[in-house]
């Protein structure tokens, strides 16, 4: 039963994000890359800016010590 | 006499406030948070492994490909055959300049290309009389009778029907017999066996084989099919649309632009390695390095991570240096 629902995962996942399908790929002069590389690449650039910006936790209950 | 600081070398001492911090606590969580990613990603986007391919595949889908390679590895125009170290001492294999690195390092992984990938898999097909017999003639003959067998056979039309290689040539002696024959036995999936044979039950070694497909067109078209070729950024690709190696950008760029891939192409495994190997240098050293190391106090991105420290630094300064009046 539990290898049911995970396969109806794979599939619903599967119909959203068809990764078995030929690759699609981006190609600017001599830079060749898959589509698939350049959305990890946006999404550790992501992560990278998130880093950098969203404040640390637990800033506010540091500050009331301070007080 | 006090020494004078320097901005790029030394740290200021910290005269604020310290605070307590659960470093294991944060360890553990990040742990557990990127382990469960791991997981998670490598279920949903790891690629499916495929199965090997083998030479009875290639043999079956591509024959003459197949039959075209044996004769280029029986006469030692193939790429193994002329590749030098590691295999044979035919060229002296990748080198950097003077430095002929694969030279100094050696034949360890020794590879006959005529003897380990046609003949002596012929020897081991049992009840071949007429092979034998050519074997026999072949070992027996100089090598300027060799090359006219082998130059005959190559001036000769290849075909293939019902299973069977055909050539046109005549006076080639027993090289027709080998191809031929070399051909079925792969058709049949004993050549896959043979070349793998003497290696343990449960060998992992599949060297020999895959270099007889690498000196072939099919492999190389099966790989460009898939995006997997060298000149298409393929270090860093997967099959299908699934994210591939992304960190190796830089490594397979270089393949990609000249010298590398013009003047270098005969060794751009070394010269590429010996770059990254100088870049991995640089990066391990940065510290050590006049300019490139005061670069993060240059862009000052410290300030951004750590903006909440400075903002409170510059009210308090300010503070002193306007006190509010009474």
């Amino acid at each position: 039963m539990k290898g049911e629902h995970v396969a109806a995962l794979y599939a619903l996942f599967g119909a959203l994000v068809p990764l078995t399908s030929p690759g699609h790929y981006i190609q600017w002069h001599w830079i060749q890359i898959s589509v698939a590389n350049v959305v990890v690449i946006f999404l550790m650039i992501v992560t990278f800016i998130a880093a950098l910006l969203l404040p640390f936790p637990g800033r506010r209950r540091r500050r009331g010590d301070d007080k | 006499m006090t020494r004078r600081f320097r901005p790029d070398v030394d740290a200021p001492i910290y005269k604020g406030r310290y605070y307590p911090y659960d470093i294991l606590k944060e360890g553990t969580i990040a742990l557990v948070v990127v382990s469960l990613l791991v997981v998670v990603c490598a279920t949903l986007f790891g690629s499916p492994d495929e199965p090997a391919v083998t030479l009875k595949q290639w043999s079956t889908a591509q024959p003459l490909d197949f039959a075209s390679t044996a004769l280029a590895e029986l006469d030692g125009s193939s790429g193994v055959a002329g590749y030098g170290p590691p295999y044979n001492h035919n060229a002296d294999g990748q080198q950097i300049g003077p430095l002929t690195l694969a030279k100094w390092m050696g034949v360890h992984i020794p590879v006959n290309a005529a003897e380990d990938f046609v003949l002596l898999p012929l020897t081991t097909l049992p009840d071949e009389p007429t092979l034998s017999a050519g074997l026999q003639e072949w070992a027996a003959a100089s090598d300027a009778q060799r090359t006219t067998w082998l130059n005959a056979y190559a001036k000769g039309t290849m075909t293939f029907s019902a299973g069977v290689i055909y050539d046109t040539a005549t006076g080639d002696g027993p090289v027709g017999l080998f191809i031929t024959d070399l051909t079925s036995m792969a058709r049949t999936g004993a050549l896959d066996a043979d070349l793998i044979a003497g290696r343990g039950y449960y060998t992992t070694d599949y060297t020999k084989p895959l270099l007889f497909l690498a000196d072939g067109q099919w492999f190389g078209q099966l790989a460009t099919a898939q995006h997997l070729g060298g000149e298409q950024w393929g270090m860093m690709n997967e099959e299908g649309n699934y994210p591939g190696q992304a960190w190796l950008w830089l490594y397979t760029m270089w393949y990609q632009v000249p010298p590398y891939n013009s003047s270098w192409s005969a060794n751009a495994d070394a010269m590429v390695w010996a770059t990254m190997m100088v870049l991995t240098a640089i990066l391990a050293l940065l510290p050590f390095i006049p300019g490139l190391r005061s670069v993060p106090r240059w862009t000052r991105v410290y300030r951004l991570i750590w903006r909440e420290h400075y903002r409170d630094e510059a009210q308090r300064n300010a503070a002193v240096k306007d006190p509010p009046s009474a």
